[in-house]
Parts: C-alpha cells; structure tokens; sequence
C-alpha cells in the first residue's frame, strides 16, 4: 500500500510524505478514530478558549441593559456611552500613556542589559539573568505591596513615575529574555568580519549588531506595551485615585454595574489585541519569537 | 561567549548598569524592606517608637482562618494548574505538530487572542457566562435540561474555570516550544517498531516533554496564586485567597504589617517552587539550561 519504511533514517521531506498519506493507509484501522479523537479534543478546547471572547462581542452588540441569550437586536448604544464615558476616556489615555513611557524604558533598559549579559563578560551572568527574569515568576502582587510600602515609607505619595517604575520591572524581563534569544542566535563572526574589514567598533554596533538584534528587541517591545497595557496588580497598588488605568476602571466598574459599557470597552480592547498580533506576525514573524 | 568566567569584563558590561540600577531601587529594596516591615510593630518613618516583633506571623498562624486561606490559594493554583496542563497540552502537541503554515499560524492566533484580551476582560467573560442568569444557564433552561439554576459563580469551581481560561496560553506556548524540538523521527521509530501511536506518544513524547511540562506548570501556578481579579469577580468576596486578604489589609485595614507578612509567606510559597522546579528539572533533563 503506502510507502515502505526505510530502515535508515528519513528525511523531512519524505516523513511529511508518510504522514500525509498515513490516513489512507489507516482507514480501516484504530489509527483513524485516535486521529479524530484528536481533532475532536483540540477542536474543543479552541471552542473553550475563544467562545467567551465571542460571548463578550455579542453582549456589546446586545441593546437591553442586562445579559440576555439569545441576543434581542443589534445597537452601537454601549460603545457610545463607552467613547462619551469620560471616565472610560481618560482610563485609556492614562493606559496609553503608561504603556508607551513604559515600552520606552522597558526596551531601552532591557535591550542594553541584555547585551551586557552577552557581550560583557560580566561574572555572575546566570544570577544576573535569573533576577531580572524574576518578576515573571514571582506574584506580580508582591511587585505592587512591595513598590507600595516603599512609596509610603519614603513618603513620595503616588506618582506616575513610580506606576511606571513598576510597570517597567515586570515587561523588562520580556525584552531581555528575546533580545537575549536573538544575541545567542548570533554569528560572532558577522562583527569580527565587519572588524576586520576596518570598521570601528562603533560602526560594527550600529551597521551589523543593530539591525542583526532589532527584531527581538522588537518583539520584547511590543510584548512590553501588551503587558503594560493589561497590567493589574501592580497599577492596583500605585494608581491614585481619579488617575486609574483602564484595567483598574474596568475592574472598579465591574463591581457594582454589569451592562454593556464592559462589553464595549472589551471590544475596543480585543480589536487592540488583535492589530497587535497582527502587526507582531507582519512586522517580525511570531513563530520564532512567541517562547515564553 | 560560553566561558565568560575566564575573560575580563569589557565596556558592554557598562549597558547592565542602568537595569541593575531600577532592579536594586525598585525591586530588591522593596522586597527587603516589605520582610523588615513583616516584623515591626509600625511604620518607622511615622511612629516614634517602632519595635521588632513576630506578632504578626503568629496571628497568621495562630488563626485557622488565615492557614484556612493560604491553603484556599493553593489548593486553586493546583487544580488550575493540572486542567490547565490536561488542556494545554493536546493544543500544543496540535501547534507543535501541524504542517501547514497557515494552519499554524491560525492556532497562534487562536492561543494569543485570548492572552491579549486582558484579566479584567476575560473575567467579565466569564461571569456573563457562569451566573445565574448566565449564558450556560438560561441556555439550559430554554432547553428545559434543569429548572433551576445551576450555581455556577461563586463557587472554586467558578474561580478555577476562569482561572484555567486566563492561564492555559502560557501553558500552551510553554509546550509547544518543547514539543516542537522534539525529533518527530523518534515517535515514527517507536511506531515503525510496532507501537501504537498512543504508546509512541506516552513513551517517547510524553518524557521529552516533560521539562516543559515542568515550565509551564511552574508558570501557571505562579500566575493563578498571585490572581487578584478573576477569583474576586467569580468568587463574589466570598472566597478568600491570599491576594485579596493582601489587598483587603492594605485597603480596608491600613495594616501594613500584617499584609508584609502575608506578602511574605506568599513569596516563601513562589520560591520554594522555584528551588523544586530547578531541583526537578535537573532531575529530568540532566542540566540546566540558561533562559
């Protein structure tokens, strides 16, 4: 029937032959009901994993002020109390802001550490590397009671900075851990062949380092602006009052009222979402860079 | 750059100053001094007398009340973490695996979609979903399946599904990283020898993985332990985790060193399974790997 097994080892090329007429050869066989067993399971879980961002779009559209299934009718009513809402407004200029002055800082801080941790020669680079990975694997909570007790003891109230403090901590590591993966990937020889053709050291940096390590600075970059934008517990502990980021509004709003304004504002922030990873895939291709 | 140990530093290493600086004031600093604050009896900057003290331990321990809670936030970070690992997996074995591109880069989306769409989101998600008068329930009853309806927010159970919803892409990238560097080859000569592909799997597949397995789980456990949001929203204060209890004391109490206690026990908990995480993975794979 199908192709016969070669006893040595086989290429890619001809395992992907073999896999792909594998159901024709199983046809009668177990083989195919595990593979739509297979199908069946993942299929599932893809349904668990986006029905109740689906479930949010249609309560956006959704005209009564209460949840109601199925849907009555179709109105832009909750987007328009959301983008007239000036406290919603001002949430996510304020959640804007701190993400871009913190993707700024992040990226600059992560991407020059990372190339230190590479190229310096730094003793104790494993230490090194495991603190500034740290906030990722330590409750973010703690980042936020910890910057908090510190503000009250120093007595310097609530500032943005300080928001911003906190916000770059927990995105650096993102920027280092790709800019890092980008700097291990990388021929030594590209600057010692630029070197030795008589450019400076300078020069080598900005015309063969650079470019060579953009795209995971990037993609820390942008990591860096999603987790910013999304953070919680940290902003929960650092905002002031009457200057909230959108997540802390959301949340704040989600407790005493459940209409459609969430829906609508979870729409604005999917659609967010969604530009960014499309931009992420256009701009430096996800599948080499999404490593968590 | 393998033995960097032996050379000497060089003008780069001057880049790491500035990220070395913000860990030192904003990160280390404030850890040391929220367990210096764990065991004083005020702050010092405004009491005039401010004594060391371990009160605020014993209360924690003295009371089942507060044993009763760290052991809620555990026992939410396991079940969370083990059907997040029972879900994520087949995903991620399916990305790993898949050939076409476009295929690929659908599942991708599929995984990040959610990632990016944000807690608070993700949570408001689920409670128009779980509540009484929620999706899952009004559905049933027009389909005359129950008649009441079924208590579904509220409850752990409520906490971890949202929980596991909000997590399971972590678990999922983590996977399929490992899963993709497994040789394919291995599972087709486990097959060829005459294994059936679900033993090719459990005996080849499954045990590479496992350093993965391991990566995610630490993640995800460490994600759903320090969770404020979504056990808040899908608890309704009725279930107390850590996290909240942390954030109660500092909100509604002013106890600030009781909270630094709290936080503290909760870093105790995060480390611990990062030393066994370590322990663990040097078990499995024999080395440990610089992330």
């Amino acid at each position: 029937m199908g192709p016969s097994h070669s006893p040595s080892l086989v290429s890619d090329q001809e395992a992907a032959l073999r896999l792909a007429t594998a159901p024709m050869r199983a046809i009668a066989g177990r083989r195919c009901y595990g593979r739509y067993l297979y199908l069946a399971v993942n299929i599932s879980i893809l349904t668990f994993l986006l029905a109740p961002i689906a479930v949010v779009v249609v309560f956006a559209l959704n005209p009564t002020p209460f949840i109601q299934f199925p849907p009555v009718g179709v109105s832009l009513r909750w987007f328009e109390k959301f983008f007239a809402s000036r406290d919603f407004m001002h949430a996510l200029g304020f959640s804007l802001e701190i993400a871009l002055l913190t993707t700024v800082s992040a990226t600059m801080l992560g991407a020059s550490a990372a190339l230190a941790l590479a190229r310096g020669n730094l003793p104790g680079t494993r230490l090194i590397v495991a603190t500034m990975l740290s906030p990722l694997m330590l409750p973010a909570i703690l980042t936020g009671l910890a910057l908090f007790q510190t503000y009250v003891l120093l007595d310097v109230g609530r500032p943005t900075w300080g928001l911003v403090a906190g916000h770059t901590l927990v995105t650096l590591p993102y920027v280092v851990r790709t800019t890092l993966a980008v700097l291990h990937n990388f021929d030594t020889r590209l600057e010692e062949a630029a070197q030795n053709l008589g450019a400076s050291p300078l020069r080598t940096f900005f015309e063969v380092t650079l470019p060579l390590i953009k795209p995971g600075v990037l993609a820390g970059a942008i990591f860096a602006f999603i987790v910013s934008f999304d953070q919680f517990p940290v902003s929960l502990f650092l905002v002031s009052p009457g200057n909230e980021t959108l997540p802390v509004t959301l949340f704040n709003y989600l407790k005493f009222d459940l209409d459609g304004t969430i829906g609508a504002a979870s729409v604005v922030s999917i659609v967010l979402a969604f530009l960014v990873v499309v931009g992420l895939d256009r701009t430096v291709g996800l599948r080499s860079y999404v490593k968590l | 750059m393998s033995d960097a140990a032996t050379r000497r530093p060089n003008g780069l290493a001057l880049f790491i100053l500035p990220s070395a600086l913000l860990f030192a004031l904003f990160f280390l600093l404030p850890i040391g001094l929220m367990a210096l604050m764990s065991v004083l009896t005020g702050n010092p900057v405004v009491a005039p007398k401010v004594a060391f003290t371990t009160r605020h331990y014993a209360r924690m321990f003295d009371d089942p009340y507060y044993l009763e809670v760290i052991w809620t936030t555990i026992r939410i970070g396991l079940v969370t973490t083990l059907v997040a690992l029972a879900i994520g997996y087949p995903l991620a074995h399916w990305m790993a695996r898949i050939r076409s591109r476009t295929g690929h880069a659908l599942l991708l989306m599929a995984v990040l979609a959610p990632m990016l769409t944000g807690i608070v989101v993700r949570t408001f998600a689920w409670m128009t979903l779980l509540s009484d008068k929620g999706v899952i329930n009004q559905t049933l009853i027009s389909l005359g399946i129950i008649s009441q309806p079924l208590k579904l927010m509220y409850t752990e159970t409520g906490i971890v599904v949202g929980l596991v919803h909000i997590y399971v892409p972590f678990m999922v990238l983590t996977l399929t990283g490992v899963i993709g560097r497994i040789d394919e080859r291995l599972e087709q000569a486990a097959e060829n020898l005459g294994a059936s592909p679900l033993r090719a799997f459990i005996e080849v597949t499954l045990p590479l993985s496992l350093p993965g397995i391991l990566a995610g789980s630490l993640l995800v456990f460490a994600l759903a332990i320090s969770a404020y949001v979504t056990p808040i929203l899908l608890g309704g204060f009725q279930i107390m985790t850590l996290p909240i209890l942390i954030y109660q004391q500092i909100s509604a109490n002013f106890n600030v060193g009781f909270a630094a206690a709290l936080g503290i026990i909760l870093l105790m908990i995060s480390l611990l399974l990062v030393i066994a995480y370590n322990h663990a993975l040097g078990l499995v794979s024999g080395q440990r790997e610089l992330q």
